[in-house]
């Protein structure tokens, strides 16, 4: 340990840190990007848009297996120039909050919402065939849902409701505002008209009633109802081991700065993986040498045998190239230096 | 370290008058904000006011690991605090002492504030924050009373006592530019 003095103000004290995510236009691959000229000194209990909140986490591990190779020269061979070999970065960290957006994270697949069931339906572990679903009428916005005098009966305060379009049969990505699964063919879905909304975010929880409307405790994550939406309850989130789709997600991770700078990470792509290599294969070809095995749930000990639960993430770093100067990169990390800090 | 002192203390008083303004005491015939700091007031053998928090400094050393000539430091806290209840037979002596509680937590969040210079006005920002630990709440002590021997906690007394302990971390006065 160095006894040499410290310049205070250059030194970046934590205590936490936390996540937000948003979405990537899956379609056109365009990320959500987050420009530190412009919001860099957020008020971290309001992110800008359009970042979402996803709480505080916890063991936050950026992992960098990208190799660095030098060119030897002469006859010593000293090195003389060296490069970067294939870049790899991955990210690994505990949601201490569970809700949709971070179980869908953690899970990386399509998360499912289940939707209140018929009671004579078949079982199905993803929930089986819903209670009818009800037409939203035009004038809904994000928070408040539409349904007609009478309607809004077949909803509870309290409850917690998916809104979105019915399946057309069609091909590609679904879900309202944010790319909840891909659907290859109609068949794989049974065309059910309920599957856009068995996996959209586009969900609320009813706050309150009106004698037409349900009004949101938080505004819908996709936006406002696309035209012939129609809202059903949901009872529960599924997610499954397994499944073709990954979820692909822009990221922000903010140390809160308790005295000194702040410092972020900014990943435009990352996308949910499970097992961790300890040592990566020093070329494309070769087997990797050990594998981490992937643990979903953590257990925080409260106190025996009492214990709460976080949901254990990690995550891919996936390309993004750099508008400025053309360079493929896969994280950002900024400091805020503190008022009064030493440059250097 | 007496900016750290006076920058918590401010920062908590500052916290407690937005809570709550009627939280005052009357100390020498002054009004003020419910938030005293011992080592300040006239050394006189009243005892301490009630519904009040009274904080007291204790130990400060180099926090391991960080030492060095300007590390960080931290610096031990006692805030204490009594109350008799609102209402003249004391039945409420209990849910008082938890309000105090409760306003003591609000007022220690967010666990940090910046670093000022208050012998000047107006205060200089020192470029630091200092921050602190979540405050331990300690158990309820009672007195004022005879002691119910059937209950074996001991704080049925009139007047219920709550002390709480944090640590107060910061980087020593220094120039560090």
């Amino acid at each position: 340990m160095s006894t040499s003095p410290l310049r205070a103000a250059m030194v970046p004290v934590t205590r936490q840190i936390r996540a937000y995510f948003a979405p990537i236009n899956r379609v056109t691959g365009t990320p959500s990007i987050f420009d530190p000229g412009k919001y860099g000194a957020f008020l971290l209990d309001a992110p800008p848009a359009p970042w979402l909140d996803l709480g505080w986490i916890d063991n936050f591990q950026r992992l960098c297996t990208t190799l660095t190779e030098p060119l030897r020269a002469g006859l010593q061979g000293a090195p003389s120039v060296q490069f970067r070999g294939s870049i790899d970065a991955r990210i690994e960290f505990d949601f201490r909050e569970w809700g949709k957006l971070q179980m869908a994270l953690a899970c990386g697949s399509e998360h499912m919402n289940v939707l209140a069931s018929d009671p004579n339906a078949n079982a199905q572990p993803s929930g089986g065939t819903p209670l009818a679903a009800i037409a939203v009428l035009p004038g809904s916005t994000s928070s408040e849902i539409v349904l007609g005098v009478g309607a809004v009966s077949a909803f509870s305060v309290g409850d917690v409701v998916a809104v979105d379009a019915d399946y057309q049969q069609q091909t590609g990505y679904v879900g309202t505002g944010i790319a909840a699964a891909y659907v290859s063919d109609p068949a794989d879905v049974n065309r059910d008209a309920n599957y856009v909304r068995r996996v959209t975010f586009n969900l609320g929880r009813v706050a309150q009633e009106t004698t037409t409307s349900l009004l949101l405790a938080q505004p819908l994550l996709g936006g406002a109802p696309p035209a012939g939406a129609s809202v059903q309850k949901v009872v529960a989130f599924v997610d499954r081991d397994g499944g073709s789709f990954f979820q692909e997600w822009s990221a922000l991770f903010v140390w809160q700065e308790e005295s000194g700078g702040r410092v972020c990470f900014h990943y435009p792509r990352l996308s949910p993986t499970t097992a961790i290599e300890l040592s990566m294969p020093l070329s494309p070809t070769a087997q990797p040498r050990a594998v981490k095995a992937f643990q979903r749930e953590e257990g925080v000990e409260i106190a025996k045998p009492i214990s709460s639960l976080a949901l254990h993430a990690a995550f891919q770093a996936m390309l993004h190239v750099d508008e400025n100067d053309g360079q493929t990169v896969v994280c950002y990390r900024s400091y805020f230096p503190a008022a009064k800090a030493a440059v250097y | 370290m007496q900016f750290t002192k006076d920058s918590f203390y401010m920062a908590l008083l500052e916290r407690l008058v937005s809570l709550n303004p009627l939280q005052t005491v009357t100390l020498d015939g002054t009004t003020r904000p419910a938030i005293i700091v011992a080592e300040n007031e006239l050394v006189i053998s009243a005892k301490p006011v009630s519904d009040a928090f009274y904080i007291e400094w204790g130990a400060a050393q180099m926090v391991q690991r960080q030492a060095g000539d300007r590390g960080l430091m931290q610096m031990e806290c006692v805030i204490s605090y009594h109350t008799f209840g609102t209402v003249q037979s004391g039945v409420d002596r209990g849910r008082a002492l938890a309000a105090l509680d409760m306003e003591l937590l609000s007022i220690c969040e967010p666990p940090r504030t910046s670093k000022r210079d208050y012998t000047q006005s107006p205060s200089a920002d020192l470029g630091t924050s200092i921050l602190w630990t979540t405050p331990i709440l300690s158990k309820v002590t009672g007195s004022e009373a005879a002691r119910n021997e059937g209950l074996p906690r001991g704080n049925e007394g009139v007047r219920l006592e709550r002390s709480a302990s944090l640590k107060v971390f910061f980087f020593p006065e220094v120039s560090f530019l």
